[in-house]
Formats: C-alpha cells, sequence, structure tokens
C-alpha cells in the first residue's frame, strides 16, 4: 500500500529556502539569467569554455547555500546508465570525426576513437551536470509562486502581438495548484482498484498489453475527474466575474533592485563571452 | 470579450498540464515494455487529447510542459538538452490536432480512399528503397520488405476496423498515432543531429520504442476521448440495466 501514498508528494523542484542572496532575486530576472546561462551551456563546445562554465554555476549552486552533495544524489539511479550510453556514444560516434583537427586515437573494424569523439562525450558530460546543477537553481531558490508570476510578467510585451501571456500564466498556476490533487485522486482510484484486486504491477508474458490497459484504467477515470473539476473551476470564476487579465492588478508588485542588474549584467557578460570564445579557438 | 469557451479552454488547459506534471514526474506516467530501455512513455497523452479536444494552441501548450517536465526531470544527457527534450514536445499536441481537424468531417468512404493513398505511398517508398543500391552498389531487402509487409498489415487492419467500427473513433486513433510518432521522430531526429545518438542506434530506438507507444498512445486516446466526447458504441454495465 506504501506504493501508492507517494503520488500526492510530487514537486518539480523542491524549494529549499536558505534565505541567499540568489533566493531574493527578482524572479523575472532569475528567468532570463536562467534562459541566458542554459544557451550559454548548450552552443558551448570547447573544454575548457564548458569546465569554466561548470565552475561558475556550481559557485552559484554553493553562494545559494543549496545542498550541492543533495543534488548530485538525485544521478546515482541513473549513472550505469549515462555511463553505457556515454560509452555508445564515444565508439560509434561518427559525425564529427571529420571536424578540423581531430586526429584518430583507436581504430578497430567500424569502431573509430577520434579527438573529436571524446571532446563530444567529455563535453556533453559536462554540459549535462551543469544543466542539472541550472536547474535546481532556478527551481530549488524559487517558489512555484514566483515562478508564474515572473513568467506572466516576462510574457506581458508580448500580449500586444497577440499572445495570451496572461492565460498562459494562469494555466500553470492552475496546473501546479492541481498536481497534488489529481496526485490525490490517482492514488485514490489505485487503491480502489487494488481493493478489487487489480494490482499495479504486471506480470506474464503480455506485458505490453497488459501496461497498456493498466495505464488506460488508471489514466482514463484520471482524465474524466479532471474534467469534472474543471468544470467547477470555470463556474466558480464565472460566479466571481473572471474576465482575463486586461486592468488586473496585482496583490505583490514585482520590482527591479540593484542587485537584480547586477546579475543581469553579470550573466550577459558570460553570455559575450561564451559567444566570443566560439571564434577564438580554444582547446 | 472573455465568454465561457474562453474560461474553458484556460481551465482545461491547466488540468491536462496537471495531468502531464502527475504522469511525467510519477512513474506511473510509464508503462513496462518489452524494449531495451525498458519503459514506453504515456506522459505525452494530455498534450494529444489536448490537442484534440482543445485545439492546436493548448496541445502546444500542454507539450511544452511535458518537455519542460522530461527536461527537469531528465538524469540522462541527452534530455538535459533543451533542444532535445523541449522543442520537439511542442509539436505533440499540433500534428494530432491538425490530423484530427482534417479528417473529422471525413467520411468512411473518403477515409478508405486515404487509407488506399496511404498504402501506395509506402509501397512506392518500399519500391524506392529497394531499387535505389546503396553505396556499395548492394540491394537492401529486409527493410523494404519490412515496411511492405508491416504498412500492408496496418492498412489492412485499419480498413477492417474502419468497415465495422465509428469512423470518428478511427480518425481519433489515426490522430493520436501522429501525435505519438511526431514525439517518437522528431526527439530521436533532434538527439541524432545533436550528436548524442548514431542514427543507427536512434532507428533501433524508433522501432523498439516508437511502434509500442503509437499503440499504447491509441489504446488510451480513444479511451479517453469517447470517454469524454461520448464516442461509439459502449456495452452499458449489467447492473444499470437491473430492473429495479
Amino acid at each position: 500500500m506504501a506504493s501508492y501514498q507517494a503520488l500526492r508528494h510530487v514537486s518539480i523542484g523542491q524549494y529549499i529556502p536558505t534565505g541567499s542572496a540568489i533566493h531574493r532575486l527578482d524572479p523575472r530576472i532569475k528567468l532570463v539569467c536562467f534562459a541566458l546561462l542554459m544557451a550559454c551551456t548548450v552552443i558551448i563546445s570547447s573544454y575548457s569554455g564548458s569546465l569554466a562554465l561548470l565552475v561558475l554555476i556550481t559557485s552559484a549552486t554553493l553562494a545559494a547555500r543549496l545542498p550541492l552533495g543533495y543534488l548530485l544524489k538525485s544521478l546515482r539511479p541513473a549513472l550505469p546508465f549515462i555511463l553505457v550510453l556515454s560509452l555508445l556514444q564515444l565508439l560509434f560516434y561518427t559525425s564529427g570525426s571529420g571536424a578540423p583537427g581531430a586526429r584518430v586515437l583507436f581504430e578497430r573494424g567500424v569502431i573509430t576513437i577520434t579527438t573529436a569523439s571524446v571532446q563530444a562525450v567529455v563535453v556533453a558530460l559536462i554540459r549535462f551536470l551543469g544543466l542539472l546543477l541550472l536547474t535546481s537553481l532556478l527551481t530549488n531558490t524559487t517558489t512555484t509562486g514566483d515562478l508564474t508570476h515572473g513568467i506572466e510578467h516576462l510574457l506581458r510585451p508580448l500580449t500586444r502581438l497577440g499572445l495570451p501571456g496572461h492565460e498562459l500564466a494562469l494555466v500553470c498556476t492552475i496546473a501546479l495548484r492541481f498536481v497534488p490533487i489529481l496526485g490525490e485522486q490517482a492514488e485514490a482510484i489505485l487503491l480502489a482498484q487494488a481493493s478489487r484486486t487489480i494490482t499495479p504491477e504486471p506480470h506474464g508474458v503480455r506485458k505490453l498489453v497488459d501496461g497498456a490497459t493498466r495505464g488506460a484504467r488508471l489514466v482514463v477515470p484520471l482524465f474524466v475527474d479532471a474534467y469534472r473539476r474543471s468544470e467547477e473551476l470555470v463556474l466558480a470564476m464565472q460566479a466571481r466575474c473572471y474576465h482575463g487579465g486586461r486592468g488586473r492588478t496585482q496583490w505583490r508588485a514585482l520590482r527591479l533592485a540593484p542587485r537584480d542588474l547586477v546579475a543581469l549584467g553579470l550573466v550577459i557578460l558570460i553570455l559575450v563571452g561564451t559567444i566570443l570564445s566560439r571564434t577564438i579557438v580554444l582547446p | 470579450m472573455y465568454d465561457e469557451r474562453g474560461i474553458r479552454r484556460v481551465v482545461n488547459a491547466g488540468l491536462l498540464l496537471a495531468i502531464t506534471l502527475l504522469l511525467a514526474l510519477t512513474r506511473i506516467g510509464f508503462i513496462p515494455a518489452p524494449t531495451p530501455a525498458g519503459n514506453a512513455t504515456i506522459a505525452h497523452i494530455p498534450a494529444i487529447v489536448g490537442g484534440l479536444l482543445e485545439g492546436p494552441l493548448v496541445g502546444l501548450i500542454v507539450g511544452l510542459g511535458f518537455g519542460f517536465a522530461s527536461f527537469t526531470q531528465a538524469t540522462v544527457p541527452m534530455f538535459k538538452d533543451p533542444l532535445v527534450a523541449i522543442l520537439p514536445r511542442l509539436f505533440i499536441g499540433v500534428t494530432a490536432a491538425y490530423t484530427y481537424l482534417a479528417l473529422r468531417q471525413a467520411t468512411k468512404a473518403q477515409l478508405k480512399a486515404l487509407l488506399a493513398v496511404l498504402l501506395a505511398l509506402l509501397l512506392y517508398a518500399a519500391w524506392r528503397i529497394y531499387a535505389t543500391p546503396n553505396e556499395d552498389g548492394s540491394q537492401s531487402v529486409l527493410i523494404p520488405v519490412l515496411i511492405a509487409v508491416l504498412g500492408t498489415a496496418l492498412v489492412a487492419g485499419l480498413y477492417l476496423w474502419l468497415g465495422k467500427q465509428d469512423p470518428r473513433i478511427v480518425v481519433v486513433a489515426m490522430a493520436a498515432a501522429v501525435g505519438s510518432l511526431t514525439n517518437t521522430i522528431l526527439v530521436l531526429g533532434m538527439a541524432s543531429l545533436r550528436g548524442y545518438l548514431s542514427p543507427a542506434v536512434a532507428l533501433t530506438i524508433g522501432i523498439t520504442h516508437g511502434i509500442p507507444e503509437v499503440i499504447i498512445a491509441a489504446i488510451i486516446v480513444i479511451a479517453v476521448v469517447a470517454a469524454l466526447r461520448g464516442l461509439g458504441q459502449r456495452k452499458r454495465s449489467r447492473v444499470s440495466q437491473a430492473p429495479f
């Protein structure tokens, strides 16, 4: 039974309150910085550049006083998979072997290892670590309320172009609010089915068909329930004269502080550095 | 300016996104399947359902949420790349929605004609692969034969199914399959473009993973859409027919 209990405790990056300077940054600035840094980690492809970026991100994580060991612990179950995948990539990666300056290190049969493929694998691993820390740097230092608030503000200029910024933020808020409720509902469905001897673990050779019907058995009631709740919510919103984002004021207005501008300036410097480092060939 | 339909679309999108997050963030979104990776995902199904029931925009938003969830949860380098984890997922609900919109009004005869065209295209593709020699001058036989046989079986199955089933259900199944295939093809294509997988590995994963996911997606989406829209003939429970 305990295996059903976990569903309601879903969290997308648990908020870890340590009250650091990074926690206190404006959510809009944090989102922009996150997007820019993510772009940096994705476009960088040299050893020194990706290492430098990883060091930067790690120091930011430490500055936010997030428990680094705890963040990396989530990697442990996936470690063998990552290693096997990297090994496969190292052995069979061919598309970059024609790159300028690539030397062949090892060649036998279909297996060719070049400096380019080694670099691709190592950089991919460093990039992965960086992105892992970067995601937790955003989600562990910002409450979900602040996040949707920030998203709504950032999308506001696009409202003039016809993109529904307010509605998008509302969709996020509703979704985040309803995840635990639907989780509880899923639990109730699973328990109800278990009490009628439908076990959640498939066995036998018809695993796939079994799995599909079992999935349908859980997911279909979940969808029907979600649609019922949505009708109730629509009614409640209409009763309160909901009329969209126009002319709406906010309880907590976001205001930029000097530290926000400093953070944004730093990240833009890093981005410029990254773009420059692509034109200068680094080892 | 803000009517009930507008509110309903926003709220439904929110709830579908909530289901996506629930499925993507817990183990219930993964179905054990006899494939190398061991799991087929059903977390992309709310995006397909959103596309079918609420239109392409909602499909896009829910797909974005799915991409973001798989990005934050990723424990393999491939899915920590937003170009692989997020970008392809935007299109799941959109392609499913447009397939559905295009075929929704079709009659049985039109759908059968479409199946015939599909079969012709598949057979032509198989013939082209067979007739075009490889780089070393040999001819590939296995792949075109496989395409021809599987394609014929698929089209024949759909044709027979169309004969006795409500055509709207067949259309829902086709839209679900298109949505699921969008996920498989775009994610693996992007992964091999970005150099995480070699094309051969991507193709293998695509076949061993994509096909079960298409089947599961079609089954579940039909069940969900039929339940919500009251499509098809369903067997009444015997309890409700009891004489009291």
